[in-house]
């Protein structure tokens, strides 16, 4: 995974970004690795305690959930205009969050392999009473308009918390995206980052298969929002890509390319 | 001929009140500012008026954020189209329980010109049934400046404050009355039948009353006002000393306030009752009065309903 560092310069379309990363930033970018790796093997304990987890979807947004939470979503402060927020809008990766948080001691390990069970904190969709979860999800496009409100009232205020969102591309059928990226562009919510975990599935299959959507990059920059790239388990390539898009004065979102069996083998098709 | 009061101009006075007061109050709408008069406020307060487009779903979600990060959004719309983010009510406000008052106008047959589009019939029984809701519905203006203030500024929590258009004719303006969540109140004593209902059906049930007390039938008046949480206790007594219920709403017979009251009785004092609603989409007409007629939710059809259950006996039979 390490080799991940050589990557950079072939993995990412970077538009005109300044090089972001120092000597300095080396052990941080280790750390978030380190901590995907455990995180990923503590999915795959959930995993073997409770076939219910959406794995493949938890496991084509672990990178993307594990770089945002430990470099970027800052919570240090209690006002809700001056502290980051994440937004897990492809609500069925939560046991990727959940993997995360149990790294970083926001949840004990111990709870991770109860997920669904009723004595759980942890259920399959996250829920606001779960320690770190910040808005309840579960039904798609709709934690994008959420998002959309936070950033606004953040802006409006002139708070300086940011909030990032999390979608999947499947997601993107929902009439509610458009009728929430149209807005924040109108908008011009700067303060605003969307990550598409673009893993090339949805829940009848492809997304070949069940409806294509090759267009949805360009529909967002039509609408007005910075568009990016990225590869979505390759934690520098994400850094560089959330670091240009931290500059952007227009609302931004990275498409980050994923796979579904992002180091697994086994996958689940039976979990709805 | 009388010049009612109107639910909207009232509405847009007590939006621009509260903003007076509280400076987090915002107001979101999708495109109906001027018909629900959201205008007013987004006129005196530019950057606490946000209009989302015409894009309902996103609306909710938007005002579930605004909440989320601290603001207290007052969502306006027309309540046949709010109905159109059901499922973001569901679950981007009420699951979170955040602070969104939803503010939905030209409900029942007000929007009396537009026809079964836009004449919301169903959206008490959506609402009423999401856990976290408060559902109000006031009778006249006097019922909505009653409510309005606690309901936005007191009152924490996600709220469906369903109102009329224009037509908003006079049922509680001589009552005093301190409005409080949950509460239902006597606007006519009575002994023999009790008629239930919001909005401006009790209009007509005030009227029903006066024409049945010539009969010789005396009618208590019930303003449920509250649809949720109910008041379960007055509906038991006034049901308790009147034998007899008789329910009128501008909304269908299914889900709405009949079956509220239902649910009560059945389960706490089971009494003859009757439910007076629709039963079927709307259509247009010229005039909102001239709908409440043709639907059968007049003074006449009450009086009529009232009679047949005196006459077949009800408590005593």
């Amino acid at each position: 995974m390490f080799g991940a560092l050589n990557g950079i310069s072939t993995t990412v379309v970077r538009g005109d970004a300044k090089p972001i990363l120092k000597l300095g930033e080396v052990v941080e970018l280790e750390k978030i690795v380190a901590v995907i790796e455990e995180a990923r093997k503590n999915l795959l304990t959930m995993y073997e305690h409770e076939k219910h987890v959406h794995l493949d979807s938890s496991l084509s947004s672990l990178e993307i959930i594990a770089t945002l939470l430990l470099r970027y979503v800052k919570k240090s402060s209690a006002d809700p205009v001056n502290r980051d927020w994440l937004i897990l809008s492809k609500g069925h990766a939560a046991p990727a969050l959940y993997a995360v948080l149990a790294e970083l001691g926001a949840i004990t390990k111990s709870e991770l392999v109860k997920i669904n069970s009723t004595t759980s904190v942890l259920q399959n969709h996250p829920e606001i009473t779960t320690p770190c979860v910040d808005i309840s999800t579960g039904s798609l496009a709709q934690g994008l308009s959420i998002g959309v409100g936070i950033a606004t009232w953040i802006k409006r205020v002139g708070g300086s918390g940011r909030v990032y969102t999390i979608i999947g591309d499947g997601e993107q059928d929902e009439g509610q995206v458009w009728e929430a990226i149209t807005h924040a562009a109108a908008l011009g919510l700067d303060n605003l980052i969307v990550i598409v975990d673009w893993n090339g599935h949805q829940l009848d299959g492809s997304t070949k298969e069940v409806k294509p959507k090759d267009y949805l990059p360009f529909v967002w920059r039509a609408v007005g929002w910075k568009v990016l790239w990225a590869n979505g388990h390759n934690v520098p390539s994400l850094i560089i890509a959330i670091e240009e898009a931290l500059e952007s004065d227009r609302p931004v979102v990275i498409f980050a390319q994923t796979s579904r069996k992002n180091g697994a083998h086994e996958a689940n098709s039976n979990v709805s | 001929m009388l010049v009612y009061k109107s639910f909207r101009e009232e509405l847009g006075k007590l939006l621009v009140e509260v903003g007076e007061k509280v400076e987090n109050v915002v107001v979101v709408t999708a495109d109906v500012g001027k018909p629900t008069r959201a205008i007013m406020f987004g006129e005196r307060f530019k950057d606490r008026y946000f209009n989302v487009g015409i894009a309902e779903q996103h609306m909710i979600g938007f005002a579930a954020g605004l909440a989320a990060a601290g603001a207290i959004p007052i969502v306006t719309g027309f309540a046949v189209f709010i109905m159109r983010g059901w499922e973001q009510i569901r679950n981007s406000v009420a699951r979170m329980n955040l602070n969104v008052k939803i503010v939905a106008t030209h409900a029942g047959y007000s929007d009396h010109a537009d026809g079964a589009s836009h004449q919301a019939l169903e959206d008490i029984a959506l609402m009423r049934t999401l856990p976290n809701m408060v559902v109000v519905v006031p009778a006249d203006v006097a019922d909505l400046r009653r409510c309005f203030e606690k309901l936005v500024l007191r009152y924490r929590g996600p709220v469906y404050l369903r109102l009329g258009r224009d037509y908003a004719p006079p049922v509680t303006e001589d009552i005093d009355y301190e409005y409080e969540v949950g509460k239902a109140y006597l606007i006519r004593e009575g002994y023999d039948v009790a008629i239930m209902g919001v909005g401006v059906v009790l209009h007509e049930a005030l009227k029903a009353a006066e024409e049945l007390a010539r009969l010789g039938i005396s009618t208590a008046v019930v303003n449920i006002l509250n649809v949720k949480p109910i008041d379960v206790e007055a509906i038991v007594s006034v049901a308790k000393k009147t034998g007899r219920v008789i329910v009128v709403e501008e909304h269908m017979v299914y889900g709405g306030v009949g079956g509220a009251v239902a649910e009560v009785l059945a389960q706490r004092c089971p009494v003859p009752m009757r439910v007076i609603g629709a039963e079927t989409f709307g259509r247009s007409a010229r005039s909102h009065e001239e709908l409440l007629s043709y639907y059968c939710l007049d003074r006449r059809s009450i009086v009529k309903v009232a009679l047949e259950m005196v006459k077949s006996g009800g408590r005593d039979s």
